[in-house]
């Protein structure tokens, strides 16, 4: 049966939105991500505009990220007042996001934005994976352990300091915030939850026990995919609910079998898997930019 | 002045000689589903052959035109900048129809002259805004005649020649197809009567195309009150993420 996606203005089938929500679920599941950064781009391959892939994939991640935030506040390890400051950033850096969206759509652009930002992301964050993954690997062989390295504690001197009693931190606000911002903006104009970024930035930079920094950052993505889903339904009316809630149907059941998957999978194959489908998606972006389109012209109706 | 004589001879015309040409459609009002391949209308009609008939049945024609509401568009046109595809030139096209159908019993080009087709616009091609944002006629025609492209790709303007079909010496009827994608709205259908290439009747009849379902009341929703549907979009995802945590723990 086909179903009329009303923002998006085209007829799909229900069992193709399905199983692209079904397919990202499965792998975010399987990889620990959110999947927005697989998602936004599938939404484009098969025809959605690509202002409303990157809108309506936040709620596939406020979804998925919802379920997994659940499962985290059950065991207690979730930082509220970290993810509540970091939300204060994230409403920002959204709302500036979504305004620069409008712009970018205005002036006709906002596909190259998308398309670039995408090749540049999925590029670099693939191509550090693989390096990683394909070190675990050797390492793994040698039966060799890295060495941590000591990074500079030029966080500490930073004014505007909190007391975070979950991760038992007495670090300035001001870091949190701007990671909440940064992570906002992707969220807008990228479709993404941003929790490749967060995680990392959380262990490395905020100096955030591991065990609190994943279901923190699942709490900021849930949030701020929510604030960013409000944000473009206000300024771009960009949101498809039909598409999103096929989406996220697909995408919370794909999920569970995907984590499912990964218990019986070694972690490196895992990764190196996975860095493997980041840079195709990036290549395939990529050519899609440089190829010589069937129509150069395009046609937008109802514009002042 | 020639033009402008002729022009007043005809609107003179018409009024004396629309007894001649009676149309009607199946429907005034069309509502279609979304998620529907669109819907058929039909528009009939009849025409008083007059005293001499026979001898004029083979050279009157009959052309009909459906247009849709005129909304403005912007057409972009692509160029490779170092090696990437991006918009570069632009220009915005004020009042184009949402959808222009017209169906005639042979070829427009048999029918009438270029610049009478032109006059009335009949026939795809014909098709011009009622302002550009260039002054400049050869910039902006390249973008005109894409926009035409693009939108008799996607079923939006079509030329049927051929698909008049008469019942009788009299009697005529067309099928008109309203695709899923067509715009809401005031439509327009005008049946033309041709003799020897001349305009000689015309009657217009309007019609109101409307997008009914689901799907409609969503972008409605979506775009009368926008806070509402993303706070709605928003919580349905919230829920539907909590849910799942909820029935799957009872699973496993």
């Amino acid at each position: 049966m086909e179903i009329y996606l009303p923002i998006a203005g085209l007829s799909v089938h229900w069992l193709a939105v399905l199983g692209m929500g079904a397919s990202v679920g499965f792998l975010a599941g399987m990889f620990g991500v959110g999947g927005g950064f697989l998602l936004t781009p599938l939404l484009i391959f098969y025809g959605i505009p690509a202002e409303v892939a990157v809108a309506t994939t936040a709620s596939h991640l406020t979804a998925s990220s919802m379920a997994g935030a659940v499962a985290h506040w059950r065991r207690r390890v979730i930082d509220f007042r970290m993810a509540g400051v970091m939300l204060a950033g994230g409403v920002g850096g959204s709302a500036l996001g979504v305004q620069l969206v409008a712009l970018l759509r205005r002036v006709g652009q906002a596909d190259l934005v998308v398309s670039v930002g995408y090749v540049l992301l999925l590029g670099s964050i693939g191509t550090l994976m693989l390096n990683e993954s394909l070190r675990a690997l050797r390492l793994a062989k040698t039966d060799a352990r890295p060495v941590a390295m000591e990074r500079h504690h030029w966080i500490h001197a930073l004014p505007v300091k909190m007391r975070f009693y979950t991760s038992r931190l007495y670090v300035s606000a001001i870091p949190a915030l701007a990671l909440g911002a940064v992570v906002g903006i992707l969220s807008s104009v990228l479709g993404v939850g941003g929790g490749f970024i967060l995680v990392p930035a959380m262990i490395y930079l905020l100096r955030m026990p591991p065990n609190v920094v994943v279901g923190t950052s699942l709490v900021q993505i849930v949030t701020i995919t929510a604030t960013t889903t409000v944000f473009q339904s206000i300024s771009n009316y960009t949101v498809d609910a039909m598409l999103a809630l096929f989406l996220v149907l697909g995408g919370v059941v794909g999920a569970q079998y995907g984590v499912r998957v990964a218990a019986r999978m070694q972690g490196e194959i895992l990764r190196l898997m996975f860095a493997i489908l980041i840079l195709a998606v990036g290549a395939r972006l990529f050519y899609g930019l440089v190829i010589t389109p069937r129509e150069i012209y395009a046609i937008t109706a109802g514009t002042p | 002045m020639k033009w402008l004589l002729a022009f007043l001879l005809a609107s003179l015309a018409i009024p004396a000689l629309a007894e001649d040409l009676v149309s009607g459609l199946s429907q005034d009002r069309i509502q279609i589903t979304s998620n529907y391949h669109g819907t058929d209308m039909v528009v009939f009609g009849a025409i008083e052959l007059g005293e001499s008939h026979g001898a004029q049945a083979a050279e009157r024609d009959v052309v009909v035109v459906v247009r849709g509401p005129a909304a403005n568009i912007a057409v972009r046109r692509k160029a490779r900048v170092v090696g990437v595809w991006l918009n570069r030139d632009s220009i915005r096209l004020y009042g184009m129809p949402g959808y222009y159908y017209v169906a005639s019993n042979r070829p427009l080009a048999a029918i009438a002259r270029a610049a009478t087709l032109a006059r009335y616009q009949l026939g795809i091609l014909t098709l011009k805004p009622k302002g550009e944002s260039t002054r400049l006629p050869r910039k902006g025609e390249p973008f005109r005649l894409a926009a035409i492209r693009i939108r008799e790709h996607r079923g939006l303007y079509a030329e049927a020649p051929g698909r008049v079909e008469f019942l009788s010496a009299e009697l005529f009827r067309v099928h008109v197809p309203i695709p899923a994608s067509a715009p809401r709205g005031e439509y327009n259908v005008n049946v033309y009567l041709v003799r020897d290439g001349t305009v000689v009747s015309a009657q217009t009849t309007p019609l109101f195309v409307d997008q009914v379902g689901l799907e409609r009341q969503l972008f409605n929703f979506a775009h009368d009150r926008p806070l509402g549907y993303g706070l709605a979009t928003a919580i349905m995802a919230i829920l539907t993420g909590w849910a799942s945590s909820f029935l799957f723990r009872r699973q496993g």
